[in-house]
């Protein structure tokens, strides 16, 4: 590799850089891809690009004709066929030695040793709860002295980001949970009453009327269910003089559709595996921690260190304070926990170590710890301390509230 | 389109519409050096969907190329990089269609030029050509990126006479016009009377007309909208004391967090202002081969002249109201753009008659002032440059102290001097430097940019570094720089969101970069 063969001006190990060392390690680390969508089918070109040869890749997806716009390693004829399987063929086809395991399942399918045997894990997912899964499982692994690397990209239409995480060392995902952008939500009543938007017109179809004429689950892949919910959102729309509800954004609603490039993902790809280059062969230093860019007007990059956060949930130790009304009750602070930026949990269940508060499941808990919910807070709680935990995350949240 | 592609396009779509859309597949790049970096770049224009591009380049298949390209294997050695490249590309997208010129550049009939509407040069061409070829498009008006990658380096240039964009996406103002109502506006805003509405409704009127009213009525008694600091304040404690009920009266809530929206006084931008005193739409220059785009601006000029204000975009933002009144007050909005449209329309058809065309307008021209309509108070245009290196921009190197290459300031622009002269070592030598000619290297540098070697340490680790790891096949920055170039191009292509102006830079060592304007 022309790259490695001399040490560079910038070089932080100079003294202990050593090139045919680095050409091994490349060649024998073993990495994991998560995510074989935009992001995963350029992270594993340029992987097997830049002499890694040991490469695992997980998705759970199967390929959608909406894919072919970027994702490159994808033509017509493997529409439904397993993303992880077919990305990893191609990709072996087209270059020399290198090995391409596929996982076609959930990364929560997956047990912890299983994550044991990588180096470094590179992300290129859109789903924030699977980032928070392998973050809290990464830093779980942490404290058993187990250290692997989490490069993680994202990306939204001209804007994406890159970042490394060295799990308990630096700030993790769960740290900088805030700059999340929230899924938009409407107020019930004016979804039920007083829509004004297309939009609340669409959201009236999806959660109220949906649940209440059909007893299947929505399935936003089904062209039926798709013209159905089309059809009631035009017709609510109509019925209130609204204009604007067309398929493309019924569906961009229900499936909550993020606009995506080829070219944005080819960029925060790259930045990616060029951290996970200079990490494994130590030629350069590293992305200390964070890069955001942005395309939208001109071109935009901010490069900088996020902070460690003490009380956070996953990698901190300090309890976490949440601030409560007096005259809150039980069901107002879950309200609250949901939406703070820096919680987000969809179904928390809380309890102190003298009681159960609420459990929002199993069915028998719940219908247990229900009549919790109107109760006042401040006459179940003083001051010991609450873990929240959410049945889709790794992860129990240690809380003190105070009351204002 | 058809359904197929409504679907297959859906992600990109939704961020430029049919309307670009159709605009790139209308576009015609051309990528001369088949290049990892340059096959990067039509790789993301072809997945989206762009209707052509040509491949430029006479050199046969290597080792050397296969190294960091995915789209060339070992079957491929001894082909002609333009024709093997354009057949593999091709099959990404049925869509686009793939051409392939193998003569040498100096052979190219000026002609075959004016077939592309962006032409891309990546890594190295003789930089004596370069300039002939920049000179050729720049008169032209072809706009023209230069791409370079070396190590864990990259740059792009983007040599453009003018660059003029309608659909910026920048603009998150509303144009609600609350300080000047028009008539039907102030009519409506009448017809509220906020102290005999029951509790509900008086928590359901949308606070355009909340504002709009308390701007009359402090206007009233106090000689004008508030101006001063304390005024503004005051004005905004005056409209929450009409809340029956702060907590619970969320439209209120929205008043007293807008209220900028009601004492902050309508006017043309200055930038807009600025376009419309532009040199080319005076009498004098104005003549039948101004740009479509030049006479929309003649058309605003005379429209703003006669109406005082840009024509109303007519978008509403959403705000808590029942479904009745946001209806009845958006419909207002949309019918007052269609009015300011059709006015518009009459000016632009006016100076179509001054400069003697007087065939009409096209389905395509009417759907473009539909655009401007709803964009003209974000319109942004600016005047690029033909050179590469000015002697301001070398200056701000040489004068860099920076040694604390973790700081925003480091020297950037070495980067990109450093790459120039990592071109003109080619030229000089038939090679790409390495470690040992890092005097030579140097002493390049300063006979090209004719000055003293006393570089700036940042300059000279910098060079040092270039020379260390002066390989263009680190797939890495090929693909980042492949990434940020092809969205520039769809930027042109789509004639959406404003492109780079007009030099970036980018340091993979230190995941930063940085933009200048020669």
């Amino acid at each position: 590799m022309e790259l490695l063969g001399k040490i560079g001006p910038y070089n932080e190990v100079a003294d202990e850089y050593d090139a045919a060392a680095s050409v091994e390690a490349l060649s024998e680390s073993k990495v994991l891809v998560i995510g074989a969508g935009g992001l995963g089918c350029e992270i594993l070109k340029n992987l097997s690009l830049t002499g890694f040869k040991k490469i695992h890749v997980i998705d759970m997806d199967t390929i959608d004709i909406s894919n072919l716009n970027r994702q490159f390693l994808f033509r017509l004829k493997d529409v439904g066929k397993s993303k992880a399987e077919v990305a990893a063929k191609f990709v072996e086809s087209r270059t020399q030695g290198v090995e391409i395991v596929p996982q076609f399942c959930k990364i929560q399918d997956k047990p912890l040793d299983y994550y044991k045997q990588f180096v470094c894990i590179i992300c290129g997912l859109d789903s924030v709860e699977a980032r928070r899964w392998i973050n809290a499982t990464l830093v779980t692994l942490a404290g058993e002295d187990i250290i692997i690397p989490l490069i993680d990209g994202g990306t939204e239409g001209f804007k994406g980001q890159s970042r490394v995480i060295f799990p308990s060392i630096n700030s993790c995902y769960e740290c900088t949970l805030d700059l999340v952008t929230p899924k938009i939500t409407y107020p019930v009543c004016t979804i039920a009453t007083t829509p004004r938007l297309p939009e609340h017109c669409i959201e009236w179809a999806n959660e109220i009327e949906w649940p209440r004429i059909h007893s299947t689950k929505f399935d936003a892949d089904n062209p039926d269910h798709v013209e159905w919910m089309y059809q009631t959102s035009l017709a609510r729309a109509e019925s209130f003089n609204i204009t604007g509800v067309t398929k493309s954004l019924t569906l961009g609603v229900v499936k909550n559709i993020i606009p995506a490039i080829a070219s944005t993902n080819a960029i925060i790809a790259a930045s990616c595996c060029n951290e996970a280059f200079k990490l494994i062969t130590n030629c350069n230093p590293m992305l200390d921690d964070y890069m955001m860019y942005s395309g939208d007007e001109s071109i935009f990059t901010y490069t900088y260190k996020n902070i460690k956060k003490s009380d956070c949930p996953v990698c901190g130790n300090d309890l976490k304070v949440v601030k409560a009304e007096k005259w809150w009750n039980l069901k107002e602070f879950i309200e609250e926990i949901k939406h703070q930026k820096d919680i987000q949990m969809t179904n928390p269940s809380l309890s102190t170590k003298f009681q159960k508060l609420y459990f929002s499941s199993p069915e028998s808990l719940r219908l247990a710890t229900e009549k919790n919910l109107q109760m006042k807070l401040s006459d179940l709680v003083g001051d010991e301390e609450v873990i929240v935990t959410d049945p889709k995350l790794p992860i129990s949240l240690r809380v003190r509230i105070v009351f204002n | 389109m058809t359904i197929d592609k409504s679907n297959k396009y859906d992600r990109q779509l939704r961020l430029w519409a049919s309307t670009g859309q159709s605009n790139l597949e209308l576009s015609h790049i051309c990528l001369i050096n088949g290049t990892t970096t340059g096959s990067e770049i039509l790789k993301n224009l072809i997945l989206p969907g762009i209707g052509n591009f040509t491949i430029i380049d006479d050199k046969e298949i290597t080792t050397n190329d296969l190294a960091g390209n995915f789209f060339l294997t070992n079957d491929n050695i001894g082909q002609l990089r333009a024709s093997a490249l354009c057949e593999s590309l091709m099959e990404l997208n049925e869509d686009s269609k793939g051409h392939a010129i193998t003569d040498s550049l100096d052979e190219i009939d000026d002609s075959v030029w004016d077939r592309f509407n962006v032409v891309v040069v990546s890594d190295y061409i003789d930089p004596e050509f370069l300039d002939t070829l920049k000179t050729k498009l720049f008169k032209k008006e072809i706009p023209l990126f230069i791409v370079n990658t070396v190590g864990f380096y990259g740059t792009i240039n983007l040599i453009i006479n003018e660059i003029t964009v309608i659909e910026t996406h920048t603009s998150q103002l509303f144009d609600l016009r609350i300080d000047q109502p028009w008539q039907e506006l102030s009519e409506l805003s009448d017809s509220y009377q906020l102290d005999s509405l029951d509790d509900s409704d008086h928590a359901h009127v949308p606070y355009v007309i909340i504002l709009m009213q308390a701007l009359r009525s402090w206007s009233d008694s106090h000689n004008g909208p508030p101006t001063t600091m304390t005024e503004k304040r005051q004005f905004k404690k005056f409209v929450q004391d009409q809340s029956r009920n702060f907590t619970f009266e969320t439209n209120f809530n929205e008043a007293v967090s807008s209220v900028f929206r009601a004492y902050q006084k309508t006017q043309v931008p200055s930038m807009v202002k600025s376009l419309m005193n532009n040199d080319k739409i005076s009498d004098k220059n104005l003549n039948n081969e101004t740009p479509f785009f030049w006479i929309l601006i003649r058309a605003l000029k005379s429209f703003v002249e006669l109406y005082g204000n840009l024509p109303l975009p007519g978008t509403l933002p959403d705000m808590a109201s029942d479904t009745n009144n946001y209806i009845t007050l958006q419909n207002l909005y949309r019918d007052k753009a269609a009015k300011d449209k059709e006015l518009f329309i009459e000016e632009v058809k006016r100076v179509l008659t001054i400069i003697g065309r007087l065939d009409g307008l096209t389905a395509l021209e009417i759907e473009l002032i539909n655009i401007f309509c709803k964009n003209s108070h974000s319109i942004h245009v600016t005047s690029g440059s033909s050179q590469m290196t000015s002697k301001s921009l070398l200056e701000q190197m040489l004068s860099n102290k920076s040694n604390d290459y973790d700081n925003e300031e480091y020297n950037h622009l070495a980067i990109y001097f450093g790459i120039m002269t990592f071109n003109h070592f080619i030229k000089q030598n038939n090679h790409v430097p390495e470690e040992s000619d890092y005097d030579n290297f140097i002493k390049l540098f300063s006979e090209v940019f004719e000055c003293h070697p006393d570089l700036p340490l940042s300059a000279l680790k910098t060079f040092k570094e270039i020379v260390c790891h002066s390989s263009s096949h680190y797939h890495n920055i090929s693909s980042l720089m492949g990434g940020i170039a092809s969205q520039e191009v769809l930027k042109i292509a789509t004639s959406q969101y404003v492109p780079l102006d007009n030099l970036y830079v980018f340091d993979g060592i230190r995941s930063q970069s940085d933009k200048y304007k020669i």
